[in-house]
């Protein structure tokens, strides 16, 4: 049925579809390293994650190129492409907060929350990457999409809460609250991106009807 | 699925002295249905006040609120099940207890609290994963 069987027999098309589907599989093992270097604290795994968005945007690029080098038709290529610059933008916003990490550790108030919301946001990923593989079997995307909104909604909760808890701590100084302020929307932000992606999903799979 | 993965864990607190008034307006404030009576440094000794206790134990006999302590109204024990429970083990208690939320404990501290809402979101999210969800 759909992109899978439709273009099985396309080596170009299948090309694609397998470089996305790595792109989203780096996208899950940045999410993995990144909750890794929140639970143990560690700088050098945060570090880890620019590199693998540098790696992301190779494999974004490699995409953009094939398709307009002749993969699928031409009406499906501008919205794969801007299924693959979601997917980018959730990669630019991870590392901006493992950047963020790496200049500012986090206050033993927030530790456990953030830990959470990076946990769902890996959940998140592994979802977008099981969508993206029933959006290729053609099948109804509904139950993934709810999945989606699911855990969105569960991370805007502790979002909240972490707000609330961040306005409790002392700063030394305006950039040390304004990193840790960034840090909290940039990382309760990954989820409305992956979400965004997810739905871009959505609109591809009608297309293809 | 492990209860720890989608339990909330900011659980709020109320002193016992505190009146149900006081309960009324954090459930309002902090936008939640249910509060624990007791200290967070506390192991034990702590129960629950939902807003549905509020409701009916309260406000529909015409009970004023600021007159009545949140420890008369709170429901003990907490019903607690320890964290590396399933999802499906939270549902029987709740089942066979006729309660809309378990807290989750680990070592004597309660570690968060699984709602109802909590179980079929869980549940709805296995069944996108495509895992089979039974008891």
């Amino acid at each position: 049925m759909f992109l899978g069987k439709l273009f099985s027999r396309n080596r170009k098309e299948q090309q694609v579809t397998t470089r996305m589907a790595e792109h989203i599989d780096l996208l899950c093992a940045a999410c993995t390293t990144f909750h890794q270097c929140l639970v143990f604290d560690d700088r050098r795994l945060a570090r880890q994650v620019p590199q693998m968005e540098r790696e992301a945007d190779v494999i974004r690029r490699e995409i953009v190129s094939a398709i307009y080098a002749g993969a699928f038709l031409p009406y499906l290529r501008p919205d794969l492409c801007r299924f693959v610059s979601l997917v980018d933008e959730v990669f630019d916003l991870l590392q901006e907060t493992a950047n963020i990490f790496l200049y500012r550790s986090l206050p033993e108030l927030l530790k456990g929350e953030c830990i959470r919301v990076a946990l769902l946001n890996l959940r998140m990923c592994e979802l977008l990457r099981i969508t993206y593989e029933s959006m290729l079997e053609g099948a109804d995307l509904r139950e993934k999409q709810l999945g989606l909104r699911i855990y969105e909604k569960k991370i805007d909760d502790i979002k909240y809460g972490l707000i609330r808890d961040m306005m409790t701590i002392e700063v030394d100084n305006f950039w040390q609250g304004r990193l840790l302020g960034e840090f909290v929307d940039n990382l309760t932000g990954i989820s409305d991106r992956i979400e965004d992606a997810s739905d871009h999903l959505d609109v591809l799979n009608v297309s293809m009807r | 699925m492990q209860l720890t993965e989608f339990m909330t864990t900011k659980i709020e607190y109320i002193e016992p002295d505190a009146t149900v008034y006081d309960v009324v307006e954090k459930m309002v404030d902090r936008r939640i249905r249910s509060l624990v009576v007791g200290s967070p440094k506390k192991n034990d000794g702590h129960g629950v006040i939902t807003a549905r206790d509020v409701v009916f134990k309260v406000l529909a006999k015409g009970i004023d609120p600021s007159r009545m302590r949140a420890e008369e109204l709170a429901s003990k024990p907490l019903f607690c099940i320890d964290q590396d429970a399933k999802l499906t083990d939270a549902l029987e208690m709740m089942e066979l207890h006729n309660i809309a939320r378990v807290f989750v404990c680990h070592e004597g501290h309660i570690a968060g609290v699984v709602s109802m809402m909590d179980i079929m979101w869980a549940v709805l999210i296995l069944r996108a994963r495509g895992a089979h969800v039974s008891r």
